[in-house]
């Protein structure tokens, strides 16, 4: 394999050594490119006390082109469909290779705080989110307990 | 009209028609002819050179009268949809706005903060001082990922469009930017050649003939009118307005709806492509080979209607029945399921008429391919000249039109609400396809028609079409106004 970029060998120590708080992010021992990623549920939203496993891989281009990042834990959500593909505008058309995986997963911590209805990945969720909040918000602890919980 | 007079002028019928290079002749002409043929549109087919030229012409002013770069008036014009004047205008009264709204510079002033010129943010190397640049906002990068930035998205296909590395930063990069970071000849050549595409396509004057490896372009001369264009190459008919096959009397909308209703509904629509029908008396196969739904059969002599199997007598000249459909009154005490089919034999009675169409138009194709073969042959075995036998090819390409908007005026059917306007409509589809079919039969037969006959029957077809087409082709006259020639 080519040699890592300066720029993901100083974004991977930072990483480690300065933590998001609620975020770990650590390379794969075989491959530096693929980044094991563990996201807590935000406080006060119907993932907490989740923990989201994701997996973050860094393509040959990057940073010209944005990290391919999915959830791996399932998650009702509507943002994120059910093979865990994340709609995120910064890692479509808003990517800019100034971003860092850091701003990518605090992008992604924050969509767990506020879900975005009207830009749905997931459509049945999406509309349910939309006319009856309550139950969806149920829905949604319900599967945090149920998949995000005991492991 | 003034730089056009190096250009030719590819009119709606290529030969049918006088070409006309001179502005008092053009307006004289325009006058008549758009009077006389509904579907009347003054327009050019152009080679990527002349295109070339065009858009040259309008850079070179906007970059002379603003004194700036030419990339910089690409930027700019594509941002203004190519009007040079508006952005003269607007720059005068306020160049900052125009910078701003093309994207020439930021909204706000850049901090300090983000151009630093120690750090490439991107790459997070410490290159030395003069190997950072930056486009107007001021967000300083390594040339080395200006490169790879630049790379990358000419390889997605971005040219015009593409934006400054820094995050939220919709400052775009003119092209003298990106090729002073570009060195692969491929990739310079690549990206000059989405340059081209998207200022084709960013231009209200200018479309691409859809036709497959074509590389004509259209450019229209008006603003409102029917919008149809013949390419001069492959000689398909387009609308100007949508990019779809030319569809008049339909607008763009409906035909939109039509074709994604055909193909979503191609399963069921499928049977119907069947190239052979039992005769309706002796129950003889016949394989339907010419375009003209008149059939006989070989062995009985029996006069019917390939389309609907009925009596050709009962088709006669007043009233042709088969063209229009026939809703059920009871309609609505009926079932949803009865509903339901109601509304697919509904769809399928017009979706049979428009394939067929389509299917005659293709066979009348070959017709038209033999007929030129035997007029040479004709005219090599010295009887005649190509001037005797013309009114043949005049027959056989009139009769394509007519068909062609026959075709187009099922869907226009499809979705008229029942009423007096609808059964106008299709009383003139009905006369219409009579003496479409008269035409065709008599093509069909060309060298045992009488001549006098045969183009008698062309002008009553082509008349059927023309009024047609006068009472119900509908477009953007709204801005008929402004109908100024660009
Ligand atoms: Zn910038
Ligand atoms: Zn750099
Ligand atoms: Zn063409
Ligand atoms: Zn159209
Ligand atoms: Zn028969
Ligand atoms: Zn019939």
């Amino acid at each position: 394999m080519a040699a890592l970029p300066r720029r993901i060998i100083k974004e991977t120590q930072r990483l480690m050594q300065e933590p998001v708080p609620g975020i770990s992010a650590v390379p794969s021992e075989t491959n530096a490119r693929y980044f094991h990623v563990i996201v807590t549920g935000p406080e006060d939203s119907p993932f907490e006390g989740g923990l989201f496993k994701l997996e973050l891989f860094l393509p040959e281009d990057y940073p010209m082109s944005a990290p391919k990042v999915r959830f791996i834990t399932k998650i009702y959500h509507p943002n994120i469909d059910r093979l865990g593909r994340i709609c995120l505008d910064i890692l479509k058309d808003k990517w800019s290779p100034a971003l860092q995986i850091r701003t990518v997963l605090l992008s992604i911590q924050a969509l767990l705080s506020a879900p975005n209805p009207d830009d749905p990945l997931a459509n049945d969720v999406a509309e349910l989110w939309k006319v009856n909040e309550i139950e969806a918000i149920r829905n949604a602890k319900e599967w945090t307990r149920r998949y995000a919980m005991d492991n | 009209m003034s730089a056009e007079s190096d250009m030719e002028y590819s009119d709606n019928d290529g030969d049918d028609y006088d070409y006309y290079g001179e502005q008092d002749d053009c307006d004289m002409e325009t006058v008549d002819r758009s009077k006389s043929d509904p579907e009347f549109f003054l327009y050019s087919c152009l080679k990527v050179e002349e295109v070339e030229k065009l858009l040259n012409e309008s850079i070179e002013l906007l970059s002379n009268s603003l004194q700036i770069t030419p990339s910089l008036a690409k930027v700019m014009l594509h941002a203004y949809g190519w009007n040079a004047q508006e952005i003269i205008n607007k720059y005068r009264e306020n160049a900052n706005e125009v910078l701003v709204y093309s994207r020439v510079k930021p909204r706000l002033p850049v901090g300090q903060a983000n151009s630093s010129r120690t750090n490439c943010a991107v790459c997070a190397n410490t290159p030395l001082l003069h190997k950072y640049s930056a486009l107007a906002c001021g967000h300083y990068f390594c040339n080395d990922c200006w490169a790879m930035h630049f790379e990358v998205q000419i390889m997605q296909g971005v040219s015009n469009t593409i934006q400054c590395m820094a995050q939220d930063c919709e400052v775009r990069a003119p092209e003298d930017f990106v090729l002073s970071h570009v060195t692969k000849p491929t990739l310079r050549e690549r990206y000059q050649q989405f340059m081209f595409k998207d200022h084709v396509k960013s231009h209200p004057q200018l479309r691409f003939c859809p036709g497959p490896n074509c590389q004509w372009i259209f450019q229209a001369w008006t603003r409102e009118g029917a919008r149809r264009v013949e390419c001069r190459g492959c000689e398909l008919l387009t609308c100007f307005s949508c990019g779809a096959p030319h569809h008049a009397p339909t607008d763009c909308a409906t035909i939109r709806r039509w074709l994604t209703k055909c193909a979503d509904d191609s399963e069921t629509a499928n049977y119907i492509s069947a190239h052979t029908k039992d005769c309706p008396k002796c129950q003889i196969c016949i394989e339907k080979n010419g375009g003209c739904n008149h059939m006989q059969c070989g062995a009985c002599r029996h006069d019917f209607c390939w389309v609907c199997s009925g009596d050709w007598k009962t088709h006669g000249s007043e009233y042709y029945e088969c063209s229009r459909y026939k809703e059920d009154p009871n309609l609505a005490n009926d079932s949803q399921h009865a509903q339901a089919r109601e509304a697919l034999k509904k769809y399928l009675h017009y979706y049979e008429r428009w394939e067929n169409h389509a299917r005659s138009l293709k066979l009348e194709e070959q017709t038209l391919a033999s007929l030129k073969s035997r007029i040479n042959q004709k005219v090599m075995a010295g009887e005649g000249t190509w001037i005797d036998w013309q009114y043949l090819w005049d027959a056989a390409r009139l009769l394509k039109r007519c068909r062609y908007t026959l075709q187009y005026t099922y869907p226009y059917a499809y979705y008229m609400e029942v009423g007096p306007r609808k059964e106008l409509f299709e009383y003139q589809q009905a006369q219409l396809e009579a003496e479409i079919e008269n035409l065709s039969w008599k093509v069909e037969r060309a060298e045992t028609t009488d001549r006098g006959d045969l183009e008698n029957q062309m002008d009553i077809a082509e008349k059927r079409r023309t009024t047609l087409l006068k009472d119900f082709l509908e477009f953007n006259t709204n801005n008929a106004s402004s109908s100024t020639k660009v």
